[in-house]
């Protein structure tokens, strides 16, 4: 019924305003909704499907990423095991580093920020949706050709930074380093994809009103991040790039006889390698900020300091890469800028942590899944932050440099600092993606679990560190004394791997029968608690107005927009800092040709991994794919 | 369908074995690998039978080969075969073999050396360590295609890469005698 009276009515330049409100909803469901079935789940642009399938995908690399752990720790459970051989351990460890740094942490921070950016900045879809489409396509093959290489004993074996000599030509026999390069260029291209499209959306798709200072701080994050990955990721492609031209077709960057540097791969790897730590770090500072105001029940304490924070983070974490790199004999004055700025990072993270504990203090904090995440963060985070200024000291580096205490450290910072976090923000952000809550009593023993598993297996780690036991090895001789420890961390880390199962056993019964959620289940302050849970395919029925930093605390009735057209994708693009409003944009409709240019994009890439003809030869159909995705579609220009 | 799913599986079966790494043989395939039945000259004859059952790893593996490449420096190979060019030792990589180009012959020439300055390496090196250099020596020339092969030394470089074969299609010289 409404469905005929739709067409009759809706002719072009139709406003919001020149049909009744009740029909406003299915009206903008028939222009922004996705067909079902196959063809939808190909063409779709919305970016909450594919913030979704990308958080999906993500976390199902995250428990592939586990179980190889978990094969390791079997392994390195006694001395002189022998469950696995060194060769197939070389690929597993290496398998572990890459996928959880590659295909995990990066990816899964950005999928978050696909899904929820563009709801908390108040617009309809995220800046570019079709290279946010190609861009999932893209990691997902990216994903597959790893593990695919892997299944084959094609796996990289040369670690997850992939050092030259041993993963150039006279040291790296056969595919394996070639596929690790390739999978680089896979994600990098799709995390740059993204970085770009949030980048956009964050300056000049914000709901009217949102200036610079009511933006939440996630988004805020997410702004500094996507900034990082732009400047970071070039390095490490052009690095892989260098490597594989280097292994196919004989050129010598990295070979000092005929003027290379095998030094130079270090530099470009931690250029970029530095950074995606905080790349990963930033984005769960920012689920904190929103998280912790919510659950403490009052705004956050130094808003401005935290943002000042972020930035200036973004901004240091380029200049400390060297400090991965004390050990290869460096000037020593080289030495001692890069020992002072690894310190000075540690300034902006402590205002953070002081900022937020200020925010606990002075508000009234209600403990529920998430917030035991966050709590369960400032404490693993702080021993992770501590290992980290004792090895920024090059004499104390020198010493723990490539031992079991490096791999405790770092473990601590990323899963204290942006997994724990993480977990803490699926938990808050389920209800608004599923419509439907996790369950609070399952999620106590997660936390209990993860917590306890994880100090217990990563923090003897330390000690093994400290005692020699170096990285990396497959084995150790019973002389050493090691073994009674590993297995303890072992053990432990049965412990943390039982909270994961329980995790991931949570969201699937959660997804199927969990209680229904409301719209804004925590009472939090943003706008992607404005709208349903789920959000509709159109996001907002009218664009909302901000007036605070606060929009849903402070504002009794959320303002919103009128005037946009709802015959065609419309959203509004406003100003870089007041958010003005400046123009109604068309929004790009669903489209087959992203899906296309990644699998020609792919076959490219993968063939160039065998013969430097397929660069020539692939970049045909690559070409047919992006002439069909840019076709002039004639239709008119955008109206401001 | 059928044909294209037994083609992968037989593709990826290949990527296995081109890519596998046998870092260290079971003692008694050492031994079994050293059962070469020569003719009575020592030019040719039968491999062991345990190369089959291992499906000959030492001409297809890249690992192998590259070994192959290893030893061939770190045993002085060069002091007479220079890069495979041949100095006071005769060329390796020009087509033209005194005692034949089969992986029996070269084997012998290794393990029990030839008349007029080839030594015996019988005594210096494993078994496998001789197959694998054998399988390098072999593809020195580059004269059929092959998907595994090494690819360069991080060193001065005195010919292209193993890997941008054919090398020998760039070969003038005639054989040296």
């Amino acid at each position: 019924m409404s469905g005929s009276y739709l067409e009759q009515v809706v002719q072009p330049d139709t406003r919001d305003t020149d049909i009744p409100p009740r029909l406003l909803g299915p009206q903008l469901e028939r222009i922004w909704g996705t067909p079902r079935g196959l063809w939808g789940f190909l063409t779709t642009v919305d970016h909450k499907r594919i913030g979704q399938r990308y958080i999906v995908t993500a976390f199902i690399f995250l428990a592939m990423g586990g179980v190889l752990a978990l094969l390791m720790r079997l392994q390195l459970s006694g001395p002189e095991r022998r469950f696995i051989d060194p060769d197939r351990y070389n690929q597993i460890f290496t398998m572990h580093g890459t996928n959880m740094m590659f295909l995990f942490a990066v990816p899964v921070m950005e999928a978050v920020a696909v899904y929820i950016v563009p709801l908390m900045v108040g617009t309809r879809n995220i800046a570019f949706p079709r290279l946010n489409a190609f861009s999932y396509w893209m990691f997902l093959i990216g994903g597959l050709v790893l593990w695919v290489g892997f299944a084959l004993d094609m796996g990289p074996d040369v670690g997850w930074f992939a050092y030259v000599p041993l993963s150039g030509p006279q040291y790296g026999a056969g595919k394996r380093s070639d596929i690790w390069a390739q999978m680089i260029t896979f994600t990098e291209i799709a995390a740059l994809a993204v970085a770009v499209e949030l980048v956009v959306t964050i300056l000049k798709q914000r709901a009217p009103g949102m200036t610079l200072d009511r933006i939440p701080l996630f988004v805020w994050a997410m702004l500094v991040t996507a900034f990082a990955v732009i400047c970071a990721m070039p390095a490490i492609m052009i690095a892989s790039t260098s490597l594989i031209l280097d292994r196919l077709v004989g050129t010598h960057f990295f070979n000092p006889s005929e003027g290379g540097d095998v030094l130079l791969w270090q530099h470009l790897f931690w250029f970029f390698g530095h950074p995606e730590v905080y790349i990963i770090f930033l984005p769960a500072v920012g689920m904190i900020s929103s998280i912790i105001p919510t659950f403490a029940r009052r705004p956050i304490v130094g808003y401005l300091p935290l943002v000042l924070a972020l930035i200036a983070t973004g901004i240091l974490a380029f200049g400390l890469w060297v400090h991965h790199m004390f050990v290869t004999g460096l000037p020593r004055l080289g030495e001692s800028f890069f020992t002072a700025s690894s310190m000075a990072i540690a300034v902006p993270n402590g205002i953070q942590i002081f900022c937020w504990l200020a925010t606990l203090v002075l508000g009234r904090p209600v403990l529920k899944t998430p917030m035991l995440f966050i709590l369960a963060f400032f404490f693993t985070f702080v021993i992770g932050g501590l290992s980290g200024v004792m090895v920024a000291s090059v004499p104390f580096d020198t010493q723990v440099h490539d031992t079991y205490f490096v791999v405790a450290h770092f473990h601590y910072v990323l899963i204290g600092g942006a997994v724990f976090p993480l977990m803490g923000a699926v938990y808050y952000w389920f209800p608004k993606i599923t419509g439907r809550m996790m369950s609070e009593r399952i999620g106590r023993w997660v936390v209990g679990l993860v917590v306890v598993g994880f100090n217990l297996t990563f923090f003897p780690m330390h000690i093994l560190g400290l005692q020699g036991m170096p990285r990396r090895i497959y084995t150790y001789q019973p002389e050493l004394g090691w073994g009674p420890l590993n297995l303890f961390v072992s053990l432990s880390g049965c412990i943390l791997a039982a909270g994961f199962v329980l995790f991931f056993f949570d969201v699937v019964r959660s997804m199927r029968s969990g209680a229904p959620a409301s719209d804004n289940p925590w009472q939090a302050a943003t706008l992607e608690w404005a709208t349903s849970s789920p959000p509709p395919s159109y996001n907002f029925s009218r664009i909302p107005v901000v007036t605070s930093a606060n929009p849903l605390w402070d504002a009794t009735i959320l303002p919103a927009t009128r005037g946009l057209r709802v015959e065609r994708r419309e959203l509004l693009v406003t100003t870089v800092v007041d958010a003005e409003p400046q123009a109604r944009e068309s929004s790009p409709s669903d489209s087959i040709w992203p899906f296309w240019a990644a699998v020609t994009t792919s076959v490219l890439l993968v063939s160039s991994i065998f013969t430097p003809w397929a660069v020539v030869w692939g970049a045909i159909p690559v070409t047919f794919a992006l002439i069909g995705w840019f076709w002039p579609k004639s239709t008119p220009e955008d109206l401001a | 369908m059928i044909e294209r799913c037994v083609l992968f599986a037989v593709l990826s079966l290949t990527a296995c074995k081109r890519e596998m790494r046998d870092l260290r043989s079971d003692p008694p395939e050492a031994a079994a690998l050293d059962q070469v039945r020569p003719m009575e000259n020592r030019i040719g004859g039968a491999a062991p039978r345990i190369m089959y059952a291992l499906g000959q790893p030492y001409e297809g593996n890249a690992y192998q080969l590259n070994q192959g490449k290893r030893l061939y420096d770190w045993f002085g190979c060069k002091g007479c075969h220079a890069q495979g060019g041949g100095v006071i030792g005769p060329a390796l990589m020009d087509g033209w073999w005194r005692y034949g180009s089969d992986p029996v012959s070269i084997y012998l020439s290794l393990r029990d050396g030839r008349p007029n300055g080839m030594p015996a390496f019988g005594q210096r090196m494993t078994t496998d360590q001789m197959w694998q250099l054998t399988g390098y020596i072999r593809s020195l020339g580059s004269y059929r295609p092959s998907t595994a092969a090494p690819s360069r030394n991080d060193e001065m470089q005195a010919r292209p890469a193993e890997n941008r074969g054919p090398a020998a299609a760039a070969l003038i010289a005639r054989p040296s005698r």
